[in-house]
Formats: C-alpha cells, structure tokens, sequence
C-alpha cells in the first residue's frame, strides 16, 4: 500500500499573477521532505492544491493513481495542517484549542487521541484558551499537534517553526524524527529556517516562481557544490568543468559558487575550496543575484 | 542532552567519523553492538536515512557487520582497519595543507620535517 502523491502539469493564477506553471512532484510514501522557497514562491498554494484544499487551474494530483480532489479514500490518507491566525472569515477566531483538536479529530481518520494530549503537556497548552488569544509561537504548536496527531500518511507543514524559539523548534524535530522512526509515514515540511532543518530531511525541494528547480537528496545534492576562491586565473582554472553559478571579487581575489563537484575534489590550481552547507545551495540556486 | 553535529561537513560522514572514534578509543570493543540507526537519528535530530548511510560506510571499510534481525557490530581488527583508513585521510587532511602552506611561507619539506622534530623533541623533553 505504498502510494506516491503526484503532482503533473499543474498551473494555477491567482487573477493575473501566475503563482504555479506546470508543476511536477512525486512524493513517496516513507521519506521526510523539506520545501524550500522564498517568500511568494509558491509553496502554501502548493501544499494547498497536493493536499485538495486548493482548486487547480489545470493539470492533476493523484494519490496511488486516483484524483485527490474530493475523493474520501485519498483524503483520509493526506493532513494538511495549516497555519492558524487569529482572524478566520470576517471575524476573530474564537474557537479554543480543545474544540479545534475536537474538529481535527473528527476529520482525519487516523486521528491519535492518545498522542495530541501528550503533546498538549508537552507544549504545556492550556485547552481552553481561544486560538486569537494565543502567540504566533502557540498557533504554531497547535498546528503541530494537529499534523503529528493525525498520523496521516502523507502530512503537510506550512512553516511549523514559524514563531518557535529555538529550544521549541529543536524540539519539533525531535518530535517529527521520532514519530517518524516509528511510522515511517512521509512529511513534506516547509521552512525559512534552513540550516538547523537540514538534517531532519532526506531530500530537498526547491520551488522558485512556481516551478520546482531542485529535488534531490539532501546530502548528495549540497556536496555537488563549492566555493573555489584565490587569483582569478587559478579560479578559472579550477573551475573548467564544473557549472558556475556566480562569481564575485575582493581585490585580486576571486570567490565562484560552482556546481558539479565530484567527491575528494581537489583541483590541481592553488585555490581553497570550501564546502557549501544547505542554505549556501539555496541561496546559489534561488538567490537571484544576492548569491554572496 | 543534546549532541551535536557541525553543519560544515556531510551528516553521514560525521556520523561514520564518531563511531570511528568511539572505536578507536575502545567505548566499543570487537562484537559490541553499535547504536541503531534509529537510536542516532533521536540522538542527532537527523534522517534515519542519513544516520544509516554512515554506518553503511563503515560496513563498506569492514568495521562493522550485520547481524540480521539484531544489529550493527563491531568488526573483528576493527582498530586496524579504522586506523589504516585515517592514515590515507591523515595524509590528505594534515600533511597535504602542511606542505601547501609551507610552500606558501617559503618553507621546504626539508624545514618542515625539522621543526616537526624539534617540536617532538620539545614535547618529549
């Protein structure tokens, strides 16, 4: 029963702002993503249409080969945990936390009664207050509580992090890292905090202008890339070969961003070469023209 | 507590490199059972996949072994192997630098391997 969530040809504008062109994504079951994108990339109206919680324009996501949109078998597999805010339509969202729970557990088959309490104490929550009441950092956590204890197989994050001091965010890691080795379901989670993630994910996705321009391993895809800095012409030498994604100089010194490193690199030119972690790779690759 | 891991070099190979260590410095001796990739990955906040890609390279080099249904072990001349391996990356991390900023000072592997001796000898004395 080892289903991939497919994403083929999709578009979808939002009037005249083209926010997804002809998106393709397989997610398989049992891997924990990362979806990086800058701001206004495109990744919630994503999560949003994966998940059916979004129309399309065109195109189709299917689930073990069956069109999620309003489709119950595909949807009780797929948790889309929104962000919270404290406004909902026209009015203050008012609803308290054990109800939103209550909503969540009426929604996803799979529910976990047993684990969202634990993690009610474990964020020390207090159920009764009103989600327009609570921080950016307690939304935050509701909506963790809501993805994690939905034990869907495929869960959906928009920015879980988002307002977490750094011993929470740490501990959403640990959260997700253990639920994982437990279930093995698949996460797809989406942050602007790059770096202390990166290891939580087995592969990476990078969207940038609605198009997705990376997935790959995670590790295998940050040592394809360096920095190789020293004389220009040393540079240049080192560099033959390999993609160059940006160059820049101090003085006679040159630094290039370079893609296509092989392991044990080690040009025959008197340059240095520095590893790149992570976020350095999505900076090169989506930074357009902040590269250094 | 918490571990942690440095974000400049590849996770999988830090991980190779610990148990490498702990190897090394006898916390785990011939047939012991090293940690599970599961117990890594809560240990380091990091994949199960990755935590089981460095110890798949270890089973490569012949210092662990699989115990199927059990787990990862200690290799018999583990020691040995672990260190021959450092050996070649002692050469390629510690002596190829050397001699690259060395050269960069104006100093030969001449002058290099004396003060290396003298340095030995200071430290011996």
């Amino acid at each position: 029963m080892d289903k991939c969530l497919c994403a083929q040809n999709v578009c979808k504008a939002y009037k005249d702002n083209q926010v997804l062109s002809g998106l393709d994504l397989k997610l398989e079951h049992g891997k924990i993503y990362g979806l990086l994108g800058r701001n206004g990339a495109g990744k919630t109206t994503l999560l949003g249409i994966l998940t059916a919680q979004n129309r399309l324009d065109s195109g189709s996501v299917t689930y073990g080969g069956e069109p999620v949109w309003e489709n119950r078998r595909a949807l009780d597999d797929i948790c889309f945990s929104r962000e919270l805010s404290g406004t909902q339509y026209s009015g203050t969202n008012n609803f308290r936390i054990e109800l939103y729970l209550k909503a969540a557990a009426m929604f996803y088959r799979h529910w976990d009664a047993g684990y969202a309490e634990r993690l009610l104490k474990e964020f020390s929550l207090d159920r009764k207050k009103a989600i327009c009441k609570l921080s950016k950092g307690q939304m935050s956590m509701v909506t963790i509580i809501v993805g994690l204890a939905s034990r869907a197989p495929f869960t959906f994050f928009d920015e879980p992090v988002s307002g977490l001091d750094v011993v929470m965010r740490e501990r959403f890691y640990r959260l997700l890292i253990e639920d994982y080795t437990e279930t093995g379901r698949t996460f797809v989670v989406s942050t602007h905090i790059i770096e202390e993630a990166a290891g939580a994910f087995e592969e990476v996705i990078f969207l940038d202008d609605g198009r997705i321009i990376e997935k790959a391993p995670t590790e295998e895809l940050v040592s394809e890339f360096a920095y190789i800095s020293g004389l220009e012409s040393e540079v240049r030498k080192a560099s033959a070969g390999l993609e160059v994604l940006n160059t820049s100089s101090v003085g006679a010194r040159t630094v290039c961003a370079v893609r296509g490193v092989a392991p044990g690199f080690a040009p025959d030119a008197d340059v240095d070469v520095t590893p790149m972690n992570l976020q350095k790779v999505f900076v090169a690759l989506c930074g357009h023209g902040d590269e250094m | 507590m918490r571990m942690d891991l440095s974000d400049q070099a590849l996770i999988y190979m830090q991980i190779a490199q610990m148990i490498e260590d702990d190897i090394l410095r006898g916390v785990y001796g011939e047939d012991d059972q090293v940690p599970s990739t599961n117990e890594l990955a809560r240990a380091y906040n990091i994949n199960p996949a990755t935590a089981a890609k460095g110890i798949n390279l270890l089973v490569a080099d012949g210092i662990l072994y699989k115990r199927r249904g059990i787990g990862m072990f200690v290799s018999k001349g583990a020691v040995e192997a672990v260190r021959e391996k450092r050996k070649n990356v002692f050469i390629e991390k510690f002596i190829s630098p050397l001699l690259r900023e060395g050269a960069a000072l104006g100093l030969s592997a001449e002058d290099i391997i004396a003060m290396i001796r003298a340095k030995g000898e200071r430290k011996d004395g």
